[in-house]
């Protein structure tokens, strides 16, 4: 007998391929489609539209926390600020802008990509689509996969800039730091640029090829595209918390943090 | 033309289990069934959508079973299909019937046109090229689904429930128009229906789906005299019997 265990870790796994076959079709499309033109670019629109003032407004919040509580930590082991500004550009940089933003950007893209591909599905779009030699993954995934590649890591530096300036405003108006002493970016390497990019990039990526996979596999009218819906939102989430894991461990051995 | 042998499908539950059916070309071959014995998915099983876990499907000689996407895609040329559910897209009407003519042929501009413009007259909404399909009503959509199908002139159509929810006398003309489009091309039509005496009208042979198996195939007359309580009960709208 299987128990639990054993058959949610064979789900994992088959999930895992089924997202990895996708991956691998998306990317043969992507440099073989022969999709619609201007396709890609209203999805870019949709995306970016879609989620850049909420990703701001978010990250504006998140950015304006986390000045707050480390700083309240930080006064208590150096009561010296002039350095607050360059770690917490650091810190922005290398994890907290792609990571912490990749989760309402999940949320708004993840939700609608697996919202509007699975009623696509269950009105049977997605069949006529492939009655008529246009592959699902050519037409419908690889746009939204450049979109969300693309608008995401955009709205993700921005929502990163964002809460940057709200650190700023909080750390003058609480800890009395000038802005001039906060604007210090003696800490940022290339190498960590390049990893808080790779990091934008991947989460925009996988928020993209998990909703689309869960859309995809819709079943059964409008509860059925609730149902994928809620799952893309939560499968990205994850996906996002253990790409992060994976790529911070490389990071660590690759991209030293200073 | 088509030709099913021993069929067996299932997703949770077995769907279709061992059905063996023959189509001979230029026939109408009505499906008709109780709400989920599966007649969708043999559809879709026909045309290539749904692979089956078993069996042969033979497509105008070819054996869907062998083909790569390449090839899938060839045999899906030969067929239109109207699904159950519109499948229209969120385009205006104009480019969702082109839209068959452009992806799977090559054809100029104004022959497009005027193709989609024959279509729309023939199922009787000519001028509603620039309109919004979801906007319109359930018959509406239904035979800008029909121009869709049948606009890149196929040999073979699949209809889905091409009149369900339709009153009876917008029914009977896409039954009609389902005929004359069938007797003027000399195409191979399957068409599913719960609404056995419109669909009996047209249909030149009848299968009968009942819990993922074929109960009944035979003539439109034979359905109509058959001693097989359920096929009496459900062609004869009876409320005593086995379903
Ligand atoms: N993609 C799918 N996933 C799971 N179950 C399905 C799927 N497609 C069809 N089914 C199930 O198969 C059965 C037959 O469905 P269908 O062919 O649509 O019935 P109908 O005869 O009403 O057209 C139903 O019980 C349905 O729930
Ligand atoms: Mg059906």
């Amino acid at each position: 007998m299987r128990s639990g265990l054993t058959r949610s870790i064979a789900a994992l796994f088959e999930d895992a391929h089924q997202l990895g076959s996708l991956f691998g079709r998306t990317l043969y499309y992507l440099l073989h489609g022969k999709r619609e033109k201007g396709s890609v670019a209203r999805m870019m629109f949709e995306v970016g539209n879609k989620s850049l003032l909420f990703m701001c407004v978010t990250m504006g919040f998140i950015g304006a926390i986390i000045a707050f509580q480390t700083g309240l930590q930080a006064k208590k082991l150096v009561p010296d600020f002039s350095m607050i500004g360059a770690t917490y550009l650091k810190l922005l940089v290398r994890d907290l802008a792609a990571s912490l933003g990749a989760l309402p950007l999940a949320t708004r893209v993840g939700a609608g990509i697996a919202a509007e591909l699975g009623s696509m599905v269950v009105t049977e779009q997605v069949d006529a689509l492939r009655m008529c030699a246009a592959d699902p993954v050519d037409y419908l995934v690889v746009p939204r996969f450049v979109a969300s590649v693309v608008m995401g890591t955009v709205v993700l530096i921005i929502g990163g800039f964002v809460a940057y300036l709200a650190g700023m405003a909080v750390a003058q108006m609480v800890f009395d730091v000038n802005p001039h002493t906060f604007t210090n970016l003696s800490m940022v390497t290339t190498g960590d640029l390049t990893l808080g990019l790779f990091k934008c990039i991947t989460y925009g990526g996988a928020i993209a090829i998990v909703s689309s996979q869960r859309g995809l596999a819709t079943f059964g009218g409008s509860e059925g595209v609730g149902h994928a819906t809620t799952e893309a939102v939560v499968g990205s989430c994850f996906a996002i918390i253990v790409l992060n894991l994976i790529i911070s461990t490389l990071g660590y051995f690759f991209v030293p943090a200073l | 033309m088509i030709r099913l042998e021993d069929i067996h499908k299932r997703y949770r539950s077995p769907v279709l289990r061992g059905i063996d059916l023959h189509v001979p070309a230029g026939c109408i071959y009505a499906l008709i069934g109780p709400g989920a014995s599966g007649k969708s998915v043999l559809l879709k099983v026909v045309a290539g959508l749904v692979r089956p876990e078993r069996g042969k499907v033979y497509v105008d000689g070819e054996e869907l079973g062998e083909l790569d996407d390449l090839g899938l895609a060839s045999v899906r040329r030969k067929i239109g299909m109207l699904f159950q559910n519109y499948a229209l897209f969120d385009m205006t009407v104009f480019e969702n019937i082109a839209f068959p003519l452009r992806r799977l042929y090559d054809l100029p501009d104004t022959e497009v046109r005027e193709r989609v413009a024959e279509r729309l007259a023939r199922v009787a909404l000519p001028g509603t090229e620039d309109r919004d399909p979801s906007r319109m009503s359930g018959g509406q959509k239904k035979r800008i689904g029909v121009a869709r199908a049948t606009v890149a002139r196929p040999p073979i159509v699949l209809y889905d429930e091409p009149t369900a929810g339709l009153d009876p006398v917008t029914s009977q003309k896409i039954y009609d128009l389902i005929r004359d489009e069938q007797r003027a091309q000399g195409t191979t039509v399957m068409v599913i229906s719960s609404d056995v005496s419109g669909v009996l009208s047209i249909a030149d042979r009848v299968g009968m789906l009942h819990e993922g198996e074929l109960v009944f195939d035979g003539t439109a007359e034979e359905a109509r005299d058959s001693t097989i309580p359920a096929v009496r009960q459900f062609v004869h709208g009876l409320v005593e019997g086995p379903l």
